[in-house]
């Protein structure tokens, strides 16, 4: 009588809600069963336990590489030939207003210093400053009519990693957390790794479970070789006598049991996890047995792709051993250290994108030759693209109304592009595409589905996308 | 403008809040707007042979009334429907089918295509909703241009939050010996119905340990475990409860569950997540009225309106702090003033509904609420209360200290300044170098003299709150003035004048006067959720129509009025509860396996719900065993070393200042600064609220990562390490004792003898520092039963 039937409710306090959650919708009644069993076997109420999704999925995980700062899509993917006709000029009426940050009304458009060239079976044009990434244009589908709803970086952060444009609502990682579970129980499920350069604007509310419950949320990497906070050995402390410790933290336990308290179990069991994550996860995480054409192939040990190269090797070793959802953040600390240029786009974009593309290309080639790129979802972009104004002269600032994001590998269809701007990079004409359709893509992706992938909060049941999204059609 | 100084703020309007979709049910008057078919103009006739059989046919499946999930908030059944529209923005504008999005939508413009996964319709169909519009829309359901009107139904007006309180008498029951306080008859009364029984007593020891943690946060000492369970009066109970009601402990574990409902943080959020100047002193007003045991209907008072009541109050005026407590986005670049003053607004009007009401008013921002009878018009009549509230920050000061501070600032900003230009024109290194001066500079103009930050009403900076269409605060709308929501006045109720004096003030009267449906029922239920793990109403800020029904009416009609009678105190609630033979019951009922089958949840109180402690509490249950815990009460929040990537994750890092005596470092938790960018990943871990909107409720997570905290993390370690030095000192050499008190001062119990056979084996070559690591990570510690 007090059983509340609806799909992903909270994180389960019992094995019966646990199994409803997981199962809800699908008569997987035989599933459900066998669930039972092996839980039961574990003695386990786990809510990271793998979930069927809503319906078949494509992706098994997700890459995010997160280009912080908001690259601009007039140097990158958005030839606009045009604009540098136009150059000096102020913006033909005809294309409409634009509220920027910084740019007021009487700026001047930029062209661009890039060249481009048509990439790939696809003949797709790429500008020079992604060499390496162009040539794995045919699995990748550029989006050219992005768009958001916020010109400035912590609002716009927020909505592109939780759809909302304030702070504490649950980043889609941890959506996706909640939806699927983990496959992989001796690695963090939901990974984050930040630039090591500095912080983001809007901070780590955008990465976070917000509402939902703690084990949804994200492990933050931390920089070098220890990326897990807390995985190795307090200093002093042997794996012998850890090992030991352990057993008697088991025994102990056990010793009150009470055989019908799934709780208490379930913390017994996370002990369990817990270790499995200290044996198994270092190899993982441990680069220096990779071979030398793999870390030359991510760039690995050369400058200025090491660092960027290194995190991408990382996250395809992480969704190799199934992790979900992996971020990998380029672009931290002052504006300049991310693709936030202001200043001088050129020099911005030079360096940001000699740092990001061998690793970029690196990875997608890895992920395609293990057979990982299929299940693996990896999705570029940033906040949002840049002005087609000039901004202090070389400069370019923010711009949300049409940028360019892409997605290759799982189940995506590369080698075309999507939707269009303007023709002087304004606004998003063809195909307009907002955050919320990205999100709805990349669930539809995994199989899950946007409606029925919520949960209750202040008396409504919240869910990632605020407005209904559509799915890319074009691209899945 | 690119520099670490960098300041980048919002200026584009469009807020996503502005597009509220909810796909749900609907909760509306009667859809079918039109009747029979008499009389219809020809215009009507074009709709009722056109255009309707066509929406029926192809729309109304997702949206309509009848729609089993309305899609993108749009319903297509009255012609005002239309017009308000959905998510997108209003479907039809009359006259113009170049604008009406219904129409790009048929012809998949605009992103829009509809039916679904179709191909356009006809071209001759859309060309009649194409002439339809033209015409002006004309359709046979008298609503000529207007938004949907929310008048509140009559099952709505009845529903049983709306109800005035009742007078009830606690029903009589068969076991009358089992009803210790007057709740224990209700929760009985349930369990006959069933033939139930209530589980047996638990121990005194494990109920010492379940009250002493639940009223005051904290492990009882193993002497005073050992005082009670050998105190043989029968007040023995009683002394304890009433020497933890009277500990300043009190009010500082249930000042931490106010500061959670409120979203109390000491920071804005957002990029600078700049430090609001002392706000700790609110959480010390929170703590102190806790503790003083003010009258619930006073502490709402002093939030709501402390500036008007008595403004040279410092007391009343530190309460209103409450007004400062949501995230703020500060504004830079091209600044929207507007839309800054809109969003603080918002938060404002957002927490009041949750917080008292215990109702979900945001959803009505952007049109009537569509799960609750509150119309749009109230959130904004509601918003009206604190439309002339303004941030005022009083420096605790005399003039002389003030006017020094001010000269001493006012050469910081023009340094500044100067620094500022010659960045401007600075390149590489030089402008690096500039800009970090800058840094430092600003930085001094943070450390200001003591202050409250408070509010105050500035009628002459009023703003006018309008009803914004869809939320969007460039839709200006009807003019509104103050008045509570339809639903809990007469729906003629006329609004106050804008200008009226001590607006919040009459709104804390309105909401605390000893009829009020709401705020007694409200607040009596978090307390009960707070003892016994849920509420008799589990959806704590939700008592609207959609909201959990309670569990035991008249239990919480009878505490609610009990509340009231008895001067809104706290104390007494809390002793009616926790002296009451529910509360007493233990964790392990004999018939668990039939009950825990039909009543999982527990609602029914057949047993005592065990719970895991809370994160503040288990870092404060480590240093009262490690001994090092430091009690001082009150004062300037402490900020504690974390680890370096954590504060160079702050977009400004030197926000991040450790206090200077590391004897701060063990305060308790709740005086660890509430910093939204950067939360101690202990706390996280542990289930701690993200400070960014309210928390009724602690989840109560189980995962690894908890295991990898408490196993390897910095705190467990050092507290284990200062656990067992305790431990050495106060129980010499042997094992067997050292094995026995570190039982009693964490578990609160010694241990059986299995559980010592286990230890003593584990210590012959074990360490006695991993042995108490291995006590915190017992559930007997983590949890009370």
């Amino acid at each position: 009588m007090f059983n509340d039937i609806r799909c992903h409710r909270r994180p389960t306090r019992t094995r019966r809600e646990f199994v409803r959650d997981a199962f809800c919708g699908f008569g997987g009644l035989a599933l459900a069963s066998l669930l039972e069993q092996e839980q039961a076997r574990a003695g386990v109420v786990d809510p990271l336990a793998p979930k069927r999704p809503h319906r078949e999925a494509k992706a098994r995980s997700v890459i995010f590489l997160f280009m912080a700062g908001g690259p601009s899509h007039l140097e990158t993917f958005d030839p606009k030939p045009l604009l540098n006709r136009l150059e000096g000029q102020s913006r033909p009426k005809e294309f409409g207003e634009a509220k920027y940050q910084f740019v007021q009304s009487n700026a001047k458009l930029l062209g661009t210093r890039r060249t481009f060239r048509k990439y790939g079976q696809s003949g797709i044009e790429v500008s020079d400053l992604f060499p390496e990434t162009a040539r794995c244009i045919d699995d990748i589908a550029v989006i050219r009519s992005c768009h958001g709803d916020m010109v400035v970086h912590s609002a716009a952060q927020y909505e592109l990693f939780t759809g909302r444009t304030v702070p504490g609502f649950p980043s889609m990682g941890s959506w996706v957390l909640y939806g699927l579970g983990s496959e992989s129980d001796s690695l963090p499920a939901y990974v984050v790794m930040p630039d090591p350069k500095g912080a983001l604007e809007a901070g780590q509310p955008m990465y976070m479970h917000g509402f939902l419950p703690a084990v949804y949320q994200p492990t933050m990497f931390r920089p070098g070789e220890r990326p897990v906070l807390n995985l190795s050995l307090p200093e002093g402390v042997s794996n012998r006598e850890r090992t030991r410790t352990l057993q008697l933290i088991r025994e102990l336990n056990q010793a009150t049991l009470d055989p019908s308290d799934q709780e208490f179990a379930a913390r017994i069991n996370a002990y369990d996890l817990a270790f499995k994550m200290q044996t198994e996860a270092p190899e993982v995480l441990d680069l220096s047995r990779e071979p030398q054409e793999t870390l030359d192939l991510y760039g690995v040990g050369k400058e200025p792709t090491h660092d960027y190269g290194r995190r991408c090797l990382l996250a395809r070793k992480l969704v190799e051993n199934g992790v979900r959802f992996v971020c990998v953040v380029s672009g931290g600390g002052a504006g300049n250290m991310q693709w936030d240029a202001h200043g001088d786009i050129e020099e911005n974009h030079v360096r940001k994108a000699a740092e990001t593309d061998r690793p970029i290309a690196g990875l997608l080639k890895d992920l395609k030759r293990r057979g990982l790129l299929d299940s693996t979802l990896v999705l570029w972009g940033g906040e949002f693209g840049r002005s087609p104004e000039a901004e202090s002269g070389k400069g370019r600032d923010h711009h949300n109304l049409g940028f360019t994001m892409w997605m290759a590998g799982g189940g995506v269809k590369g080698g075309q592009v999507v939707g269009a701007t303007d023709a002087i990079g304004l606004r998003a004409i063809e195909q307009p595409y907002h955050f919320r359709d990205v999100h709805t893509t990349v669930l539809h992706q995994l199989g899950l589905d946007q409606h029925k992938l919520t949960y209750p909060h202040l008396g409504r049941d919240e869910r990632l996308t605020f407005v209904e999204g559509k799915v890319i059609q074009e691209i899945v | 403008m690119c520099g670490p100084l960098r300041i980048c703020q919002r200026v584009r309007a469009l807020s996503a809040h502005s597009r509220l979709a909810l796909a749900f049910l609907l909760l509306s008057a009667g859809p079918d707007a039109w009747g029979g078919d008499g009389g219809l103009s020809d215009n009507d006739r074009f709709y009722r042979e056109k255009i309707e059989p066509r929406l029926k046919l192809e729309c109304f499946r997702c949206h309509s009334a009848e729609a089993p999930k309305l899609r993108g908030g749009l319903r297509l059944d009255s012609r005002a429907a239309m017009i308000e529209g959905g998510d997108t923005g209003p479907a039809l504008v009359p006259g113009k089918p170049a604008e009406s999005l219904l129409v790009q939508a048929l012809r998949h413009q605009g992103g829009l295509s509809m039916p679904p996964k179709k191909p356009p319709l006809d071209e001759a169909i859309i060309a009649d909703f194409e002439a339809w519009i033209r015409m002006g829309a004309p359709a046979p359901d008298g609503a000529p241009n207007a938004v949907a009107v929310a008048t509140v139904s009559d099952e709505a007006r009845h529903h049983w939050s709306f109800q005035p309180v009742r007078t009830v008498t606690p029903p009589s029951v068969r076991n009358s010996d089992w009803v210790r306080t007057p709740i224990d008859a209700f929760v009985l009364s349930k369990l006959e119905e069933r033939h139930w029984q209530p589980a047996p007593a638990a121990s005194r020891i494990e109920w010492i340990r379940r009250v002493s943690f639940d009223l005051t946060g904290l492990p009882p000492a193993p002497e005073e475990v050992d005082a009670f369970v050998s105190d043989a009066s029968p007040a023995a109970f009683e002394r304890v409860v009433d020497r933890l009601l009277d500990s300043p402990h009190y009010g500082e574990r249930w000042g931490q569950h106010w500061l959670d409902l409120v979203r109390f943080a000491e920071t804005e959020g957002y990029e600078y997540d700049r430090h609001i100047p002392e706000a700790w002193r609110y959480r010390d007003y929170v703590v102190r009225s806790l503790n003083d045991d003010k009258p619930f209907d006073r502490f709402v008072l002093e939030q709501l309106a402390g500036d008007e009541i008595a403004p040279d109050d410092l007391e009343c005026r530190t309460a209103s702090t409450f007004h400062r407590l949501g995230p703020v986005r500060r504004n830079a670049g091209n600044p929207d003033i507007a839309l800054s003053r809109n969003e603080v607004l918002t938060e404002r009007t957002d927490i009041l509904g949750t917080t008292f009401l215990g109702l979900s008013v945001g959803c009505a921002r952007c049109h009537n609420h569509k799960l609750e009878p509150i119309a749009q018009k109230d959130y904004y009549r509601l918003q009206a209360f604190v439309a002339a509230t303004e941030e005022q920050n009083i420096v605790l000061a005399p003039e002389h200290v003030q006017k020094a501070w001010e000269e001493k600032a006012q050469k910081i900003k023009n340094e500044m300044q100067r620094l500022k230009k010659e960045a401007k024109l600075a390149k590489g290194a030089a402008k690096d170098e500039l800009e970090s001066q800058i840094e430092v500079l600003e930085d001094q103009l943070d450390s200001s003299l003591p202050t409250i930050p408070a509010v105050r009403n500035d009628f002459s900076k009023r703003t006018p709150i309008h009803v914004l269409k869809r939320g969007v605060w460039e839709n200006k709308g009807e003019l509104v003035g103050p008045r509570p929501p339809g639903i809990l006045v007469p729906e003629d109720q006329p609004e106050l004048a804008v200008d009226v004096a001590d607006p919040r003030t009459r709104l804390a009267r309105w909401l605390t006067s000893p009829d009020h449906p709401l705020t007694a029922r409200v607040i009596v239920n978090r307390i009960w959720q707070q003892h016994f793990g849920s509420g008799l109403v589990k959806t704590l800020n939700d008592f609207g129509t959609k909201g959990d029904r309670p569990s035991h009416p008249e239990l919480l009609d009878w505490l609610a009025k009990n509340l009231v009678q008895n001067g809104w105190h706290f104390k007494p609630i809390h002793r009616l509860l926790v002296l009451s033979s529910t509360y007493r019951q233990s964790s392990r009922s004999p018939s668990a396996d039939e009950y825990s089958g039909k009543d999982p949840e527990n609602r029914l109180h057949w047993r005592f719900s065990p719970r895991r402690l809370e994160a503040e509490e288990i870092r404060d249950a480590m240093l009262v065993a490690s001994g090092r815990m430091n009690f001082k009460i009150g004062g300037p929040s402490v900020m504690v070393p974390v680890e370096k990537d954590l504060v160079s994750a702050l977009y400004k890092p030197s926000q991040w200042n450790i206090a200077r005596n590391a004897d701060e470092y063990n305060r308790r938790s709740i005086y660890l600064i509430a910093k939204r960018n950067l939360r101690l990943p202990f706390m996280e871990t542990f289930d701690a609220p993200a400070l960014l909107s309210s928390c009724a409720r602690r989840e109560s997570s189980t995962h690894a990562p908890q295991a990898l905290e408490m196993l390897n993390g910095r705190l467990s370690n050092e507290q284990a390490d200062a656990f067992a030095a305790r431990l050495e000192r106060e129980t010499g050499g042997s094992s067997q004792s050292f094995v026995d008190r570190a039982f009693r001062i964490a578990l609160g119990r010694p241990p059986t003898d299995q559980e010592s056979a286990l230890a003593l084996t584990f210590l012959r070559e074990g360490s006695r520092k991993e042995f108490a690591l291995a006590v915190f990570n017992l559930n007997g510690f983590l949890y009370v039963q």
